[in-house]
């Protein structure tokens, strides 16, 4: 007869990643605000950008964001194929949706 | 990957390109070597810049030859994203103790197929762009590594479990741990490499708190094609630059900062960058401010005298403060010692700090052999043996010894090298392969 918990049933073996999370204390209040952020700006730049290639202070203007963040933000998604460059407007590049452009 | 053996002819610690000539060097020989080196990839800073001096050849396709030759030869066994804790003295050799960290990757199984990277949800800031732009929590150290083989960052794993699921080969190992590893060896060649002065040291110059005052590593991987823009761009709002000033001396010979000496490349490495601003850039402006320009090495003296051909207005000045205004904008207040002194001011859209070179590790506690005041190793015969450390048997090679350009590092790593092989047929700890065959 196998072990019983209270409720009567088994316990699932943990699994690695299970045992690594808790090894590290879980994840931290300051990453999962880190992670949700990220997405809300993606989400910004997306909808921003589905209306057309900007520059990096018309994003920021029409985001509400800081525009270095802005930059960091549309690199990361430049380096991860959803954002190409669409031409130039004075001193500065314009980017457009992969696709889209 | 194949495991640590018990005895190898000699320890390189560091694989940048001063650790793998020496390796290199010595295998050549008949030697068996093993480099261990702390990032998940080989290949040091030099694998980061974009092009070299006085050439301008890329820097890259240089080393990475390097890289894939030390990765391949039979006679040098890699060990990256591990860390020699101890080196001790044992008989004629050394015991030497080297902590493998968990990459959370099977290294035999991952073929560097790149769908945990692309599937992580975690972007963070990528060192090997100076945090300018990004990696994933899970990700292949940059498009040149050696090994092409993933780690995770496990301090930015929310533990989606996202890579596990997109594995082709299921190399992901949540349960990896650290492990201790001991092996002897007959020598020892430190070839650790370099950092570059902190900007707090100069909190005049802004560095660290206003945007668009770049380190000269950051300034080498803007300027890269395969950089965090592909294209020269301030980090403020990602505009293209037509105003940059490069500020000489920003962490050398400064003794107000307890770094007396001067970095020996810093003059060097901004002439270029400000040449090939010059080039990227059809229009910009680059002014670089001195106290007076060292080009020492061959060639060099020509290469300042194209820059400035070139259209890059180099000025005899001292750069007292740096002060950000409005669109973070830069402007350099300067005491022009061509003109009396005069003070003048101009505005900059980026600056550079031309930071000078400070040792990137520290022997103390790993291993008794002596450093300077200022934090390299000692070379009690500096003249005539560069490589020798205050502990027999220990040697060193590149920045770890003092600052020096690529050339002299690679030389100083063939030095080192050669004083291994000595050392081993000395005291008999290498056999030759012939010998050794008649001995079994």
């Amino acid at each position: 007869m196998g072990e019983k918990t209270t409720t009567g049933k088994a316990e699932r073996p943990r699994r690695p990643i299970e045992i690594l999370r808790d090894r590290m204390g879980g994840v931290s209040k300051e990453l999962q605000a880190s992670v949700k952020e990220q997405g809300r700006i993606r989400k910004l730049l997306r909808g921003a950008l589905a209306g057309g290639p900007r520059t990096v202070p018309e994003l920021g203007a029409e985001c509400e964001l800081p525009t270095t963040t802005v930059l960091w933000h549309l690199m990361a998604m430049r380096r991860y194929g959803q954002v190409v460059e669409a031409g130039e407007a004075g001193d500065y590049v314009r980017y457009a949706l992969k696709g889209s452009e | 990957m194949p495991e640590i053996r018990k005895r190898y002819d000699a320890l390189v610690i560091g694989g940048g390109i001063t650790g793998m000539q020496a390796a290199l060097d010595l295998g050549e020989q008949g030697y068996d070597v093993l480099l261990v080196e702390k990032y998940a990839s080989i290949g040091g800073i030099m694998v980061g810049l974009n092009k070299v001096f006085p050439t301008l050849d890329c820097s890259s396709c240089i080393c990475t030859p390097r890289m894939a030759e030390s990765a391949h030869h039979s006679r040098i066994q890699l060990q990256t994203w591990a860390e020699v804790r101890q080196v001790e003295p044992e008989g004629d050799g050394f015991v030497a103790r080297i902590e493998k960290k968990p990459r959370y990757v099977d290294e035999d199984m991952c073929i560097g197929c790149s769908k945990c990277e692309l599937e992580c949800p975690v972007d963070v800031p990528h060192e090997f762009d100076q945090g300018l732009g990004a990696r994933r929590a899970i990700y292949i150290p940059h498009g040149n590594a050696i090994p092409q083989k993933a780690v995770l960052d496990v301090e930015h794993c929310i533990f989606c479990g996202k890579c596990e699921k997109v594995c082709p080969t299921e190399c992901i190992v949540f349960d990896q741990q650290p492990e201790q590893v001991e092996t002897r060896v007959g020598a020892v060649i430190i070839a650790t490499g370099l950092d570059i002065t902190p900007m707090a040291l100069k909190p005049e110059y802004g560095g660290g708190r206003f945007l668009n005052v770049m380190n000269p590593l950051a300034m080498e991987r803007v300027q890269s094609s395969n950089g965090p823009y592909g294209r020269v761009l301030r980090p403020s709002d990602g505009k293209i630059p037509r105003r940059i000033a490069y500020v000489q001396c920003a962490g050398s010979r400064d003794r107000s900062i307890g770094i007396p000496y001067c970095s020996r490349v810093c003059c060097m490495y901004s002439l270029k960058q400000a040449l090939l601003l010059r080039h990227y850039i059809h229009d910009v402006e680059v002014t670089l401010y001195h106290l007076d320009i060292r080009a020492f090495g061959k060639g060099y003296e020509q290469f300042y005298r194209r820059t400035m051909n070139e259209g890059v207005r180099v000025i005899k000045g001292k750069v007292a403060t740096i002060n950000e205004v409005e669109n973070n904008d830069l402007v350099v207040r300067v005491e022009l010692l061509d003109e009396g002194g005069r003070v003048d001011e101009h505005r900059y859209d980026m600056v550079v700090l031309a930071q000078g070179l400070i040792p990137a590790w520290h022997a103390r506690g790993v291993v008794a052999c002596d450093e300077a005041s200022d934090g390299f190793l000692t070379t009690p015969e500096g003249k005539i043996n560069p490589s020798f450390t205050t502990l027999a048997g220990v040697y060193v090679a590149g920045v770890a010894a003092g600052p020096k350009d690529i050339p002299d590092a690679i030389v100083e790593a063939g030095e080192a090298a050669m004083a291994v092989a000595g050392r081993l047929q000395r005291i008999g700890w290498h056999k030759a392969p012939a010998v050794a065959a008649a001995a079994n």
